[in-house]
């Protein structure tokens, strides 16, 4: 029994390196500039999405406030790089250690709460972050950040030239994302945050710390966040409150989730796969008349998803999953 | 030799309700006690108190010879006691096995040995051949025996298990029954709280039976059942208050 | 803005009839809540339709807001239940993340409502220009109420009473709290369970229809009005308690009154800052909000 595990586990990573090869060389035959940003995108909200349903679906801590995180990660390399001229590098680790902090803190007090109580909560807290951040003056306030771009340089981790640097870095990113979770599913926390996602008593008569759960799938879930953040805000290279740290953010980082399977290992790649290239070319052909069509397609795709199959797409896609729902 | 577990005096008030009223009972290492008493008698409470589900309003408790009266639930399942709940709370979304790993995390964080021991538990409650089927596809009375293997997983000193034989067929009630004679085997002490007399006085060394929250009788199985207080208790006209 | 005690009584006074307002907005989401364990992310939406209804009445038929309430509240009404039949009662099946499915089915229906606006009203701001109490203000003891608020709050007391009347003494209202009391029950005793949750989700419609009529006296009509107070409504619930009334309704008090306070102490920009954090202060001392019972 031990060794299909260990199988199983094994054929999860080698799918992963699989699909990591293949993506890595995508782009050499696609060129297009404009695919190319899609592709960046998805490999970032695939990221993304997975760093949240770490708190989200395994843990089960539902958060609709993540821009938070991803705000902050942008702008601590913003202001530490425009301000102070530290590498981009160093304010990556920088925005992912504070917002880690920033999680552990903001758990002590919301953990206490359950279910809608906690929900509101992760929205509101952003909403202020977000209005904070508007009406502060040293950080640009509403007018936002301009990241000056001259030249392409690895050590300013900026590029003129080609998205491919961009690409990459994404993707690396989504792996690191993928891989934790991965690693952490046949781990102590993995196995204590489904617990206190089932049934918090049972897992606390069980030896489960549930707050000190909660607290290390916070800070881990804000941390990788918190880093997408940060490469984000040096992709476009002009940051603001209502960019990063909107609730349409926080909403973007659920959805694949949610599409692709909340709380399962694929879930979120499969879910960024399939909604951000949709979103993206609905926007761009049907959306450019503001005519609100491409929220009537998108939004239709969250009610019928989430109504037809709510365990999410992946469960499509095998036979025996570990994680099941009946 | 001290007892296993000890409440000294545990009172439990709820805004005007008396649950528990200077409760001191003992149990020793190796045995088997029942907890019982008509509805309303304050078992539950109890319990929950001794899990460490809830703070006594007075008294104390004292396990292994420390005083665990404010450690929380997970600490005391770290100090060995492990507990069933009455309605089963399994982890719907995981597998029998990984409920079970669950438990045993508290004692290994190598999961080779997690998984290993949890076979183990499985085997021993006779549920390996359903490792790898979600919880929620059991049937109640393996999910009554998940309960069971899951704490077991912690490897308790004191398992205290909730009416875990309660509303069984015969069949599965033997089963039951032996499962925690096994148990009791394997060096584990069983408090356990029942209503169903038949099954539960040929098993336990020992019965303690409340009434109204306090301590009515307790004693030999044989001899607390003669006793006409008991028989008044459960008999007499009572309005069910559930505990 | 000097703070003389006339401009913060002035300022505390309007906060209360915004806040009698906000809890007239609330209520429907509390009632929703406390009738199945729902909570509709498309609240604000309703209300934008509402005003959109409103608007229409008046630039196609040159109706009053305040006569076209009741119609407002019906049309609502329907489409409450509607949504409940199509939508709602098929997210209530699922098993799996049953939590996900609510709060991203409605959500979804929420997008697709503001795409569907959009599409059909165009995003540009409507108004309406001559209503009969809009832009008026009435003194009272030396203080200026406007008069769409002052109807509002009236509106808003008045609908409070009479939904509590409506739960606790009519036939219906009692089965609508034996349903949200055990719902497996109520079959057997000849409740439809089906047909008391979608009338449940047409009253809490129609209330936010009322709020929505009046609103359309002051505010802008546009797609997107709704998500700045679909927000500011589930605070208002939460902070109230989920599951309780009377908890929507003390909650929209609270609400408005932080907000005037706020407004007078921090700038415009930061105006719903106060609002939020009290919130937070308040579930953290209280997990289930001032009256919540879930």
């Amino acid at each position: 029994m031990d060794n299909n595990f260990t199988a199983r586990r094994r054929r999860e990573l080698m799918l992963a390196a699989f699909l990591a090869t293949v993506a890595a060389i995508v782009p050499l035959f696609v060129k297009d500039v404009y695919a190319q940003n899609i592709m960046v995108l998805t490999l970032m909200y695939a990221a993304l999405s997975q760093s949240w349903n770490i708190l989200s679906g395994y843990c089960g801590q539902i958060s609709l406030g993540h821009a938070l995180y991803f705000g902050l990660g942008a702008y601590t390399t913003a202001l530490l790089f425009t301000k102070f001229g530290v590498l981009p590098w160093f304010g990556m680790l920088g925005g992912g250690l504070i917002s880690a902090l920033i999680a552990m803190g903001l758990g002590y007090p919301c953990f206490r709460l359950r279910g809608h109580y906690f929900v509101i909560a992760t929205i509101v807290i952003a909403e202020i972050a977000l209005l904070l951040f508007q009406n502060w003056n040293w950080a640009g306030a509403a007018l936002g950040i301009d990241i000056p771009v001259r030249g392409d340089s690895w050590l300013k981790f900026q590029f003129t030239r080609s998205k491919l640097p961009y690409f990459y870095f994404a993707l690396v990113l989504a792996c690191i994302a993928w891989f934790v979770t991965w690693w952490l599913e046949d781990s102590k926390w993995g196995y204590w945050w489904r617990a206190v996602k089932d049934n918090p008593d049972a897992a606390e008569s069980l030896g489960v710390v549930v707050f000190n759960s909660k607290m290390g799938a916070a800070a881990v879930s804000a941390f990788l966040v918190a880093v997408g953040g940060s490469f984000y805000a040096q992709f476009v290279s002009y940051i603001d409150p209502e960019s990063v740290m909107g609730f349409q953010f926080s909403l973007l980082m659920a959805l694949p989730a949610v599409l692709g399977g909340i709380g399962t290992l694929w879930g979120p790649m499969l879910g960024a796969v399939i909604l951000i290239p949709l979103t993206e070319l609905t926007r761009s052909f049907i959306g450019g008349s503001g005519r609100g069509v491409d929220l009537i397609v998108y939004g239709s795709l969250i009610v019928l998803i989430s109504l037809a199959r709510p365990q999410g797409l992946v469960g499509l896609f095998s036979r025996q999953r570990k994680a099941v729902s009946p | 030799m001290t007892a296993l577990l000890e409440t000294r005096g545990v009172t439990q008030r709820f805004s005007g309700l008396v649950a528990n009223s200077d409760v001191s009972i003992s149990v020793g290492r190796g045995e088997i006690v029942g907890l019982i008493g008509p509805n309303g008698a304050g078992k539950s409470t109890m319990f929950n108190l001794i899990a460490g589900v809830m703070r006594p309003t007075e008294g104390s408790i004292w396990f292994d010879g420390e005083d665990v009266t404010r450690l929380p639930a997970a600490e005391r399942c770290q100090r060995g006691i492990g507990r069933t709940f009455q309605v089963v709370k399994s982890f719907e979304t995981m597998t029998v096995i990984d409920n079970v790993i669950v438990g045993a995390l508290v004692r290994t964080t190598v999961m080779r040995e997690a998984r290993r021991k949890a076979h183990e538990v499985l085997e021993f409650c006779g549920l390996a051949a359903r490792a790898e089927v979600p919880a929620s596809e059991l049937v109640p009375s393996e999910k009554r025996r998940l309960e069971v293997a899951r704490a077991l997983a912690t490897e308790p000193k004191l398992l205290l298990l909730d009416e875990v034989l309660t509303g069984l067929t015969p069949v599965e009630a033997q089963t039951g029954v032996e499962l925690v004679r096994r148990v009791r085997d394997t060096g584990v002490t069983v408090l356990m709280v029942e209503h169903v007399m038949e099954i539960v006085m040929p098993l336990v060394d020992r019965a303690i039976v409340l009434d109204l929250g306090k301590v009515l009788v307790e004693g030999k199985p044989a001899d607390v059942v003669r006793n006409p207080k008991v028989i008044t208790a459960y008999l007499g006209d009572r309005h069910a208050v559930s505990a | 803005m000097s703070l003389t005690a006339e401009t913060i009584i002035q300022s505390l006074a309007s906060g209360l009839l915004m806040g009698l307002l906000y809890g007239l907005i609330a209520v429907g989401l509390a009632l929703i809540f406390g009738l199945m364990d729902v909570v509709n992310f498309a609240h604000g939406e309703f209300l934008m339709i509402a005003m959109y209804v409103t608007f229409f009445l008046f630039a196609f038929f040159a109706v009053d807001p305040l006569l076209a309430a009741p119609l407002v509240a019906a049309s609502l009404f329907v489409f409450g239940a509607v949504v409940y039949l199509l939508i709602v009662r098929f997210a209530m099946r699922a098993k799996a993340n049953a939590g996900m499915v609510q709060i991203f089915s409605t959500f979804g229906l929420a997008i697709v409502m503001r795409g569907l606006a959009q599409f059909f009203f165009t995003p540009d701001y409507r108004s309406i220009t001559h209503s009969w109490l809009g832009g008026k203000t009435i003194s009272v003891a030396g203080i200026f109420l406007p008069q769409p608020q002052l109807m509002g709050a009236l509106v808003s007391i008045v609908a409070f009473a009479a939904l509590y009347f409506f739960i606790h003494r009519t036939d219906f209202g009692r089965a609508l709290e034996a349903t949200r009391e055990d719902n497996g029950a109520v079959a057997l005793v000849g409740i439809d369970k089906n047909r008391v949750f979608a009338l449940g989700w047409g009253l809490g419609a129609a209330l936010v229809g009322l709020a929505g009529a009046i609103m359309a006296m002051f505010f802008y009509v546009y797609p997107d009005v709704g998500a700045s107070f679909a927000l500011i409504a589930y605070v208002t619930v939460a902070l109230g308690g989920f599951g309780s009334v009377f908890g929507a309704f003390a909650g929209g008090i609270v609400v408005g009154l932080v907000e005037a306070v706020t407004a007078l102490v921090l700038p415009p920009s930061l105006k719903s800052v106060g609002i939020y954090a009290v919130y937070l202060l308040v579930v953290f001392i209280r997990p289930r909000g001032l009256f919540g019972s879930m």
